[in-house]
């Protein structure tokens, strides 16, 4: 990464409330083109929000996000920045993917109509190009044999490979993990985060992963966020949060999580 | 016996009549369902007041009055209608104001993560809706449509008031003719119960269709 990089996601000063909750308090970060981003932290601590901001399931209540460039909740009009349109903000969706904790597959659609039902309406391609570019996806995360199943035929992990083979179908810049990996049983996890591996290797996408999954966000990511009450509380390389945590809070909750059982 | 088999003919014509006005009418009603369902869950006030007035009128009203306003009152400001049009009207927007109900609790039935899901993919509000919300929502509607429509075949019998030939009305030609009362009358109420049970067992075949492969089930 040189330094003449421009970030592709730039936050600057968000915030967010739930009611009298404060979720974000002018929070700034920044993500580089490619790079594979860690968010931990305690339930609550506001990491989950941060994908959803920007995947536009929430409006922030002050701040500025560029994603790619340009601003996401924001549209530039002669030189002023008014707030987004719908128009505007459909047009910044593309730049960006998610993937549930929960999968939220179509169940009354078959895995390739899961898969080509989005690239069909919303960038025009025909029925026989979709299905083409889904059986790749499908094949590339191993699920190219259950294309004609219904989601309620498939196990926890091979929902969640569909529905990471639905947000690749539009072809988005950036890939938003939320807790992926979480409603699934333990034996099924691992083939959800081989298909992150794979993804890592064979495309150039900005990954951000919401995860409890201290083991994998040790080896997978470039760097790790540490959250707690709607901030950063500490990042830096997986090894520097992992073994040799600065901040007590930081130290305080992978205590509690290698308690829990998790490998670090 | 002879007698009778002249009379059966009128008693077929009438539930010919009958059949036509329920299958019509559920036409009208349920497009006014989705018309009323839909408005009322529109993001714009105009749509959701006048969706609102709508299935508050005529749930609030008796579809005998309404009925007789369609026939006899419409004609009063210019609009003339045949007893079919003022029955197939007064039936479909009657029952479609039930129905628009059933609408809107169908489609907010279905979970927050579909919705979500259509926004992370992209989808606009109206593809959202007609690909991913209303299907699964439909399928929760199903059932109380076939109560709907059960309601709707049984309400067809009003339109005997207002000289439409229908099962009722002819069952009451028979009686007036043949001065027995217990005959026709037994006739027509097991024919209106068979209709039901068609009409109940259409549904329940449609559902099952419908559903097929949301359980799990192998397809």
């Amino acid at each position: 990464m040189s330094a003449t990089t421009a970030p592709i996601i730039k936050i600057d000063g968000i915030s967010k409330s739930f009611g009298s909750f404060k979720v974000l308090d002018g929070l700034s970060m920044q993500v580089m083109p490619r790079e594979k981003l860690a968010l931990i932290g305690p339930s609550g601590s506001g990491k989950t929000t941060i994908l959803r901001i920007l995947m536009t399931l929430e409006r922030i209540d002050g701040g500025h996000i560029q994603i790619d460039g340009e601003q996401l909740y924001h549209m530039e009009r002669n030189g002023q920045l008014l707030p987004a349109d719908e128009r505007h903000l459909a047009k910044m969706r593309q730049k960006t993917g998610m993937v549930f904790q929960l999968f939220n597959l179509f169940p009354h659609k078959s895995v390739i109509d899961n898969v080509t039902l989005a690239p069909m309406l919303t960038k025009g391609m025909l029925r026989a190009a979709a299905e083409k570019r889904a059986m790749e996806l499908l094949d590339m995360v191993g699920m190219a044999d259950k294309a004609k199943a219904m989601p309620a035929q498939l196990s926890g992990g091979q929902k969640q490979r569909v529905a990471i083979a639905r947000a690749l179908a539009l072809q988005p810049k950036i890939m938003l993990f939320d807790e992926v990996t979480s409603a699934l049983d333990p034996e099924l996890v691992e083939e959800v985060l081989n298909v992150l591996w794979r993804l890592c290797a064979e495309t150039d996408m900005t990954m951000l992963l919401v995860t409890h999954e201290m083991g994998f966000a040790h080896d997978f990511a470039d760097r790790v966020l540490f959250f707690d009450r709607g901030k950063i509380v500490e990042e830096g390389k997986p090894d520097e949060i992992f073994r040799n945590p600065k901040q007590e809070r930081t130290q305080g909750f992978l205590k509690k999580i290698i308690a829990a059982g998790h490998r670090v | 016996m002879t007698q009778w088999s002249g009379y059966l003919g009128l008693i077929v014509q009438g539930a010919l009549v009958t059949i036509e006005l329920t299958l019509m009418g559920s036409v009208l009603a349920l497009i006014m369902a989705f018309l009323a369902g839909m408005g009322r869950l529109s993001r714009f006030f105009v749509l959701r007041a006048l969706a609102t007035t709508y299935i508050e009128f005529f749930r609030g009203t008796s579809i005998f009055v309404q009925l007789f306003f369609a026939y006899f009152v419409l004609p009063l400001i210019g609009i003339e209608l045949t007893p079919l049009q003022a029955g197939v009207l007064a039936l479909g927007l009657n029952v479609g104001a039930y129905a628009a109900e059933v609408v809107r609790g169908g489609v907010q039935s279905i979970g927050r993560e579909q919705h979500e899901a259509c926004v992370a993919l992209n989808l606009g509000r109206w593809q959202g809706m007609r690909h991913v919300i209303l299907p699964q929502a439909f399928l929760v509607m199903l059932p109380t449509f076939g109560n709907n429509a059960i309601e709707l075949l049984k309400a067809t019998s009003v339109v005997s008031l207002i000289s439409l030939a229908d099962l009722t009305f002819q069952a009451q030609v028979v009686r007036a003719q043949t001065g027995n009362t217990m005959v026709p009358f037994t006739t027509i109420l097991v024919i209106y119960f068979i209709l039901a049970l068609l009409l109940s067992w259409g549904v329940r075949s449609l559902e099952r269709r419908l559903a097929r492969g949301l359980d799990g089930v192998r397809v």
